[in-house]
This record gives structure tokens, C-alpha cells and sequence, in this order.
């Protein structure tokens, strides 16, 4: 194991919380440390309590962690919900405001916001923390100095004279305090990269050549299109805010149909508004691509936090039957992979992809290492040799083994592109013939057979095991550090996690999952990947670890669910 | 009937002695005019008598949802501003259904131009009130009469800033193709209220009521800059009938109001790969 703690800092929104955590982060990575950071903050802009949660390591993490070193409270409130948690020997560094003499002994009171006056603001009260929390671990004030200077230097020079020495009157007294750790902040050189899943799926829609992002703004699916707004100046890119998610998914619908890959991205709430449009892309058959990010519902539930309980809808959303993509990354550099995936499979099959992330993976950052390439998925499958139809009629749902029909924009050539979400001919006119029905339901499912054969079967530790931790999505991380815990502890663990969902050989599933002893492990309360398994193989799960408080699975809440069971 | 290029084997749904029939055909003299061919025109609807449209034209086809026709348009246009889009709709797919797509088209100043098939019934689903209906109107359905107060699409599209707000008759094929033609030169979001009357289920406003009524703006030296002059025509009760040019104002529309799309339509700029290098590396 490697050197490897946790810091939890916690006030009211609009205390800058969130820039400590930043802060912090830049440092770190600077120094070639990996971390994994998140944010639990409330539906409001101001007040109520907020926290960060940045776990750093020399080592690179899988997941989160909720055993705190050290828990910096800005708040009273902070320090009561979480004093808990700390770890043994960990510290508490807390506000002192002058009258707070309830917290514990093992505290150091720290003046933040009478330092921050002093330098000239109450203000740079964050950076006071972030300076007394750098220096317990290690960094030189110069590493401090230069990440404030990049941080305010377009600020002007009065907010950046007083940042630096809010900055150093917090490191001083950091470095009275002692600390039972630290870091080694002198190596630099490494090829790590740290983003959020928002910024990694916005990436990952860049570099699949997507132009249109029509969405309505819905947490937590909006830091995407946030990370996507980015890059408009240089690259060819409209961000269209449509006047609802019905809006927004018919844009990217007539969008694609007109030649631009479109992606909208939004949460269950707006999911749901958008079904009637995710058929119409099947029945049209018009390449979309969906971000859901989830959140607690139904309904408005709890909209900044995080679930994973969309799975079944997902998979069923819209009337009818049609073929569709589902996949469900399990970290940034995943989601990164997942979108250019969907995009390319999405156009080659001419069917809606949809990637399900969460409030935890969007707005959680981490070091992973960077390998993201550009790829050939930004390559198009629309036809670009159409001389042939000067001569034959372009039929857009022509019939073919494969399912797929060739693919032009309107107005491209001397023939006519006709889409419908009616049922039709092969030339895409409106038909209620009972053959031809048929015939148009069996060539659109002619293509999931192809398409199973393009989706990755779930990935495994090891194929022996006494028991297997069987997850999907985002908490991917958490499962593999559980996993690894419990085998350290002796305990025969394996995990077993899905990433791509949808449509799975279900042959081959059963093949990996035979005989083996599933405990599922998932953010809702009605186990749906164990539904799901048994439906798609026979197969049964052993047990089930749920979490639907609308928090992230910590690793340490599922090493505890399994003790529970074992000493069952 | 002539033969056009516009013509297409298909069988036609709607009721014979349908107004929409000589919509349609006012729709193929006005391409005619304009000198578009088929495969230049993409032609967007919803759905309702009036989102069959394109079923019966020779030309490009997007056929989508109840409502969210302007949508698809709105995305069309924005993938390729050289497209010449045409969207057919009905006073329930667009009043109704699709009546918050229509204010924000109007507010984007899209370039696309929208004909609603305006016959104040629901045709398609057998005789229900419309948004357009007369406030008391009886149906089979309100049998004691409406009791919402009627849509006023021209004045909605006035007040929220549309530059080309025009009103047809089904029964004055000339006159609307030539509206017609002045709506898709128009460059920005252009409208045409098409009254139309449906003989299997308005009783109320027949041919012959709206023959009595409509006039020609046009012939009564009706100034179509004069916003104050528009906002009374809009607001004119049933008994007369104002149709041609009601209000023509230029404006920037949306695929001139971005710097990305200013300078090439979206679909035909290169992947940018080296860009994304960039980024990529300092990610």
C-alpha cells in the first residue's frame, strides 16, 4: 500500500470550498501524486452545508474514500457530521471563530478568517486553509505560491498580494502542526491527467466528431455541456440551449439526419422527456447519442445527488421494441472511451447509443494515466460515393443482410433521402401493409445480432473466487478497491463489472457467469443488474449490496456489507 | 391536374374535397416558381393531416414527431444552412403540441419557413376542439362548447419579434403560392397561417364562411412594415378575414448570429484532429 490519506473539508456554499479542493488537486498533480476528489454539495447556491473530499496517494486509486485523516471544518456543522469518520490518529482542523470551545482536544483551532482579514479580506479565508492544509503535507510554500499565482494573477495584483499572504499565514501554521504523513512534493515529471467524467465525456464527443449539443440544463448532466462550451471557439461546435429536452433531442435528431453528429445530455427527469425522440431516432433509423446522467428520483428526487437507477429504463425507455446501445463507464478515462464508442457505434448501425453516467462520475475528478487517443471513431459512415443513384433509386431503408441500409444526407445528390417515424417502405414512405411491417421490424433487429458482437463482456480479477462483486458503471473503482481490501484481509474476492451494457450475447454472459456466487453491488433499491442477469441467463445472485441515500458507494461501505454477510 | 416534378406514386389519405389539396398544390406551383428542384428540398413535418405533407411530394423527408416538427427543422438547419426547409404542420401539431417549439423558432429567427395548415379541428383524430377553435365551439368531444378561449398564432409570432408573418386561404390557390414564394425568399424564420376548412368535421368555419370573409390585404394597399398597422390586423375579430403579407421586417437569422456558422455550415467543416491533439496533450 502506499502512502495514502484523506482530507474532508466542509463549510457553507459560497465559501469556496470547492477552490480549496481545486487547489489542493493542482498541487498534488503537479507533484506527479494521484487523487480522487468529491464533491457533495446541496441544491442551493448559498449556505447549507457543502464538503470535498480529496483522497491523495502516491499510488494510483480506484475509488473514494471515507476514512478521514484530516477533516478541515469551516462549520460547526461540518465538524458534527463528520467527526465520525476520522480516522485513528487523524486531526481535526477547525474554524475559530472564538466561542467554540465544544469540539474535541485532538483539534487545532485555526483562525481562518481572522488571518484572511488580516491580509486584507475575509475572503481568502479558503486560501488560509488551503495554505495550512499544504503545508501539514509537505509542500514547499513555493509550490503554494505558484499555483495562487496562476489562480489569480488575471485578477489583478491587489487580490493576488492578498491571496499570497492569506496563503502564508496559513502555511506557517500549518507547519506547526504535526501530521503523521506527508508527501514527497519534489517529483514532477509523469504523464497522469486529472479530469472529472464531465470533462472526459466531453472529450470523448469531441473526438467523435460531434458538432450539435442541443440540451436543457439539468443537474448533474450539465457540467458536460459546461466542459463542452470550452472548446466552442475552436472547434466547429454549436451548443444550442433548446427550450426543453423534447426540443433538445429532436435537434440532435434533425441534426444527424442532416449529416452532423449531435449528442444531448441531461438526467433522468429530462430522459424521460426525451423517449418519444429516442424512437423516433430507432425508427428512423438516425445515429443519436444520449448522455443520462442519473440522479435520485423519480421526479424532481434528489437533483445534485447521485444513483444508479436507471439501468431498466434505460434499456426499456420508449414504446415498443428497437435496437439501442447501452454503456456504463466506470471512471473518466472509461467515459472518454464509452462516448467515442457510442458515437461509432451508434453511426455504423444507424441506432441511439446512450451512456449512462451519474451525479458521482461527472462531478468526481481523479488522476489516471494519460492515454486518451484520438482514434478512428470520428470516421463517418455516411455514403460518400453516390454516383450509382443517378441511375437506381436511392432507397434509404433498402433491405440488407446486415440490417443497415446505406446512409446519405439530404440535398447531397440527385436522389431523395426520405426519414419517417411512421412505418415504411424501403423508400421511406408511410406504409400500414402487415408484410412489409414485418419485414421492417425483423431488418431493424437484424442488426443486434451484429451488434452483441460488438460489446465487451464484463471484466473479472480472477475467474475462481469464493464470491464475486458484481457491479456496472460508476462504481467500478469502489469494487475493485473492496475487492482488493478483502483479499489482503484473506477473504476470496473477485469482482466481476460490467461497462457495456447493452445488447449482450447472452450465451456468452452465462458461460462467464456459471457457477459462480454473485453478490451484486449498486445504487438502487431494487438490484436491477441482478434483475437483469437473471432475466438475460437463468442465473441468480447469492446477495445483494444497495445504496440509494443518493450518496456514492465508498469502498469501505461495501468491505462493511460484506463482513455483515459473512458473519451471516 | 398538370404534371409537375413534385409529383410522387403514392396514395393520398386525405378526404377527397380536403382544402389540402390545394395547399399542396399551391405548395408545387410556389416550388415551380422559386426553381426548386426535389432533391434541393427537405420538407419537415409532424404529425396530423397536415404532417402527411411530404408523403405526397416528390422531395426530401423528414417525418417526425406530433409537435416537434420545428425541432427537427431547427436541428436540419443548424447541421446545413444551405438546406431549403419547408415545414408543414397543423394547428394542433403546432399551436398545440408543438406550441413552445414554435415561439422559440420564431425567438432563434431560424430560416426555415412554416406553413400551418390552420382548419381551427382536430382532422386526424376524428373532430376535437383545436387551439384555434372558436371559443364555443361545439365538437363531439366539447359537446357544450370549448371553454378555453382561442389561440392567436399571428399575434404570438408578432409580439415575439417574427420578421414574416403572413395568412393564407385554402380557397385562393394563386394568392397563396405567391405568399408562398415570398415566405421562402424571406431569409429568417417566415410563417404562413393557412385557413383551410375541413369538411368532414368543422361545421362552423365552412368554404363558404371563409369566403365570405377573407380579403386581400394586398388589394387594400396594406403597408407590410408598419408594425403598429400589423399588430391591429392580428388582433382583427372573425369578421373579417386579412390574408397575403401581414408583417415582413428583415432580421439576422440564426445562422448568421454565430461566428461558427458564419463562416461555413456546420456539416462541411474537416475534423479538426490537430486541435483536438492539443487539447488532448494538455488535458
Amino acid at each position: 500500500m502506499g502512502n495514502d490519506i484523506t482530507i474532508l473539508i466542509g463549510g457553507a456554499a459560497g465559501y469556496g470550498i470547492q477552490t480549496i479542493g481545486n487547489l489542493l488537486s493542482k498541487a498534488c498533480h503537479n507533484a506527479g501524486l494521484f487523487i480522487f476528489s468529491v464533491d457533495d454539495f446541496e441544491s442551493r447556491v448559498r449556505g447549507g452545508h457543502n464538503f470535498h473530499v480529496i483522497r491523495i496517494s502516491n499510488e494510483l486509486l480506484s475509488g473514494p474514500s471515507l476514512k478521514l485523516d484530516i477533516l478541515v471544518a469551516i462549520d460547526e456543522k461540518t465538524y458534527l457530521n463528520h467527526k465520525d469518520e476520522l480516522a485513528p490518529n487523524g486531526i481535526i482542523l477547525c474554524n475559530d471563530t472564538g466561542d467554540d470551545t465544544k469540539m474535541s482536544n485532538t483539534t487545532s483551532h485555526i483562525p481562518f478568517e481572522q488571518l484572511a482579514r488580516d491580509a486584507g479580506g475575509k475572503i481568502a479565508s479558503n486560501t488560509v486553509a488551503a495554505g495550512v492544509i499544504l503545508a501539514i503535507l509537505g509542500a514547499s510554500f513555493k509550490d503554494l505560491e505558484k499555483l495562487l499565482q496562476a489562480q489569480f494573477e488575471k485578477k489583478g495584483k491587489k487580490i493576488l498580494a492578498l491571496n499570497l499572504m492569506a496563503g502564508k499565514s496559513g502555511y506557517d501554521i500549518g507547519k506547526t502542526i504535526q501530521f503523521y504523513r506527508s508527501f514527497d512534493f519534489n517529483k514532477s515529471n509523469h504523464s497522469n491527467v486529472v479530469m472529472s467524467g464531465a470533462k472526459a465525456a466531453a472529450l470523448g464527443a469531441l473526438a467523435s466528431d460531434c458538432r450539435f449539443f442541443p440540451f436543457y440544463p439539468m443537474s448533474p448532466g450539465t457540467g458536460v455541456i459546461v466542459n463542452a462550451s470550452a472548446f466552442a471557439e475552436q472547434f466547429p461546435l454549436v451548443i444550442e440551449q433548446a427550450e426543453d429536452e423534447i426540443a433538445a433531442i429532436n435537434m440532435a435528431v434533425g441534426a444527424s439526419f442532416a449529416g452532423v453528429r449531435s449528442m444531448s445530455v441531461t438526467s433522468g427527469g429530462g430522459f424521460c422527456l426525451m423517449t418519444e425522440g429516442l424512437g423516433l431516432a430507432a425508427m428512423a433509423e438516425i445515429p443519436v447519442v444520449i448522455i443520462n446522467a442519473q440522479r435520485p428520483g423519480p421526479a424532481t428526487g434528489l437533483a445534485t445527488r447521485t444513483a444508479q437507477s436507471d439501468l431498466l429504463f434505460t434499456i426499456n425507455a420508449s414504446q415498443d421494441e428497437f435496437p439501442r446501445f447501452v454503456f456504463a463507464p466506470g471512471s473518466p478515462k472509461d467515459t472518454y472511451n464509452a462516448v467515442k464508442k457510442a458515437f461509432h457505434l451508434s453511426e455504423k448501425y444507424q441506432v441511439p447509443s446512450i451512456v449512462l453516467m451519474d451525479q458521482f462520475l461527472i462531478d468526481s475528478t481523479r488522476t489516471e494515466p494519460d492515454d486518451l487517443k484520438i482514434g478512428s471513431e470520428h470516421e463517418s459512415f455516411l455514403l460518400s460515393d453516390t454516383k450509382m443513384y443517378q441511375d437506381e433509386p436511392y432507397l434509404r431503408y433498402k433491405i440488407s443482410d446486415s440490417g443497415v441500409s446505406p446512409r446519405c444526407t439530404p440535398c447531397s445528390g440527385p436522389f431523395l433521402v426520405r426519414s419517417t417515424g411512421n412505418e415504411h417502405t424501403p423508400e421511406g414512405l408511410t406504409s400500414e401493409d402487415p408484410e412489409n411491417r414485418n419485414m421492417m421490424v425483423e431488418k431493424r433487429f437484424k442488426k443486434v445480432k451484429h451488434m452483441k458482437k460488438e460489446m465487451k463482456m464484463p471484466s473479472l480479477l480472477c475467474t475462481e473466487a469464493s464470491f464475486f462483486l458484481t457491479g456496472w458503471g460508476s462504481s467500478k473503482g469502489s469494487i475493485i478497491e473492496a475487492c482488493l481490501t478483502l483479499r489482503e484481509q484473506g477473504i476470496d474476492a473477485s469482482w466481476i463489472i460490467f461497462e457495456d451494457i447493452w445488447p449482450l450475447d447472452e450465451y456468452k454472459l452465462k458461460k462467464i457467469l456459471r457457477n459462480k456466487k454473485l453478490v451484486i453491488v449498486e445504487g438502487n433499491a431494487t438490484c436491477q443488474l441482478g434483475s437483469l442477469i437473471r432475466q438475460l441467463t437463468g442465473i441468480d445472485y447469492a446477495f445483494s449490496i444497495l445504496k440509494y441515500d443518493g450518496r456514492p458507494i465508498y469502498p469501505e461501505y461495501i468491505i462493511e456489507k460484506v463482513q455483515q454477510i459473512m458473519g451471516h | 391536374m398538370t404534371k409537375t416534378k413534385y409529383d410522387i406514386d403514392n396514395e393520398n389519405q386525405w378526404c377527397p374535397g380536403c382544402g389540402n389539396f390545394s395547399i399542396l398544390k399551391a405548395m408545387k406551383q410556389a416550388f415551380t416558381k422559386l426553381k426548386l428542384d426535389p432533391d434541393n428540398l427537405l420538407i419537415v413535418s409532424g404529425i396530423g393531416q397536415a404532417g402527411k405533407t411530404p408523403n405526397y411530394l416528390a422531395c426530401n423527408m423528414l417525418h417526425g414527431l406530433h409537435g416537434r416538427a420545428l425541432c427537427l427543422a431547427t436541428g436540419a438547419k443548424i447541421a446545413n444552412h444551405n438546406l431549403n426547409i419547408v415545414v408543414t404542420t397543423g394547428d394542433g401539431d403546432c399551436y398545440g403540441e408543438g406550441q413552445n417549439h414554435f415561439t422559440a423558432a420564431i425567438r432563434r429567427n431560424i430560416d426555415i419557413t412554416l406553413f400551418v395548415f390552420n382548419n381551427q379541428i382536430y382532422g386526424l383524430t376524428k373532430g376535437q376542439a383545436s387551439p384555434t377553435s372558436a371559443f364555443g365551439m361545439k365538437t363531439k368531444i366539447q359537446q357544450n362548447g370549448t371553454v378555453s378561449s382561442s389561440f392567436n398564432p399571428l399575434a404570438t409570432a408578432l409580439v415575439n419579434g417574427a420578421g414574416f408573418i403572413a395568412r393564407g386561404f385554402s380557397g385562393n390557390i394563386e394568392k397563396l403560392s405567391s405568399t408562398m414564394v415570398d415566405a421562402m425568399k424571406y431569409k429568417g424564420f417566415s410563417m404562413i397561417d393557412i385557413c383551410q376548412p375541413c369538411i368532414s368535421f368543422n361545421k362552423l368555419n365552412t368554404y363558404s364562411w371563409y369566403k365570405e370573409r377573407v380579403f386581400d390585404l394586398e388589394n387594400n394597399g396594406h403597408d407590410n412594415s408598419d408594425y403598429k398597422k400589423a399588430l391591429e390586423i392580428v388582433h382583427q375579430n372573425e369578421e373579417k378575414i386579412p390574408t397575403g403579407i401581414i408583417y415582413k421586417k428583415p432580421g439576422i437569422p440564426f445562422h448568421e448570429r454565430l461566428p461558427v456558422l458564419r463562416k461555413q455550415p456546420l456539416s462541411s467543416y474537416v475534423f479538426p484532429e490537430s486541435e483536438l491533439k492539443n487539447i488532448l496533450g494538455r488535458a
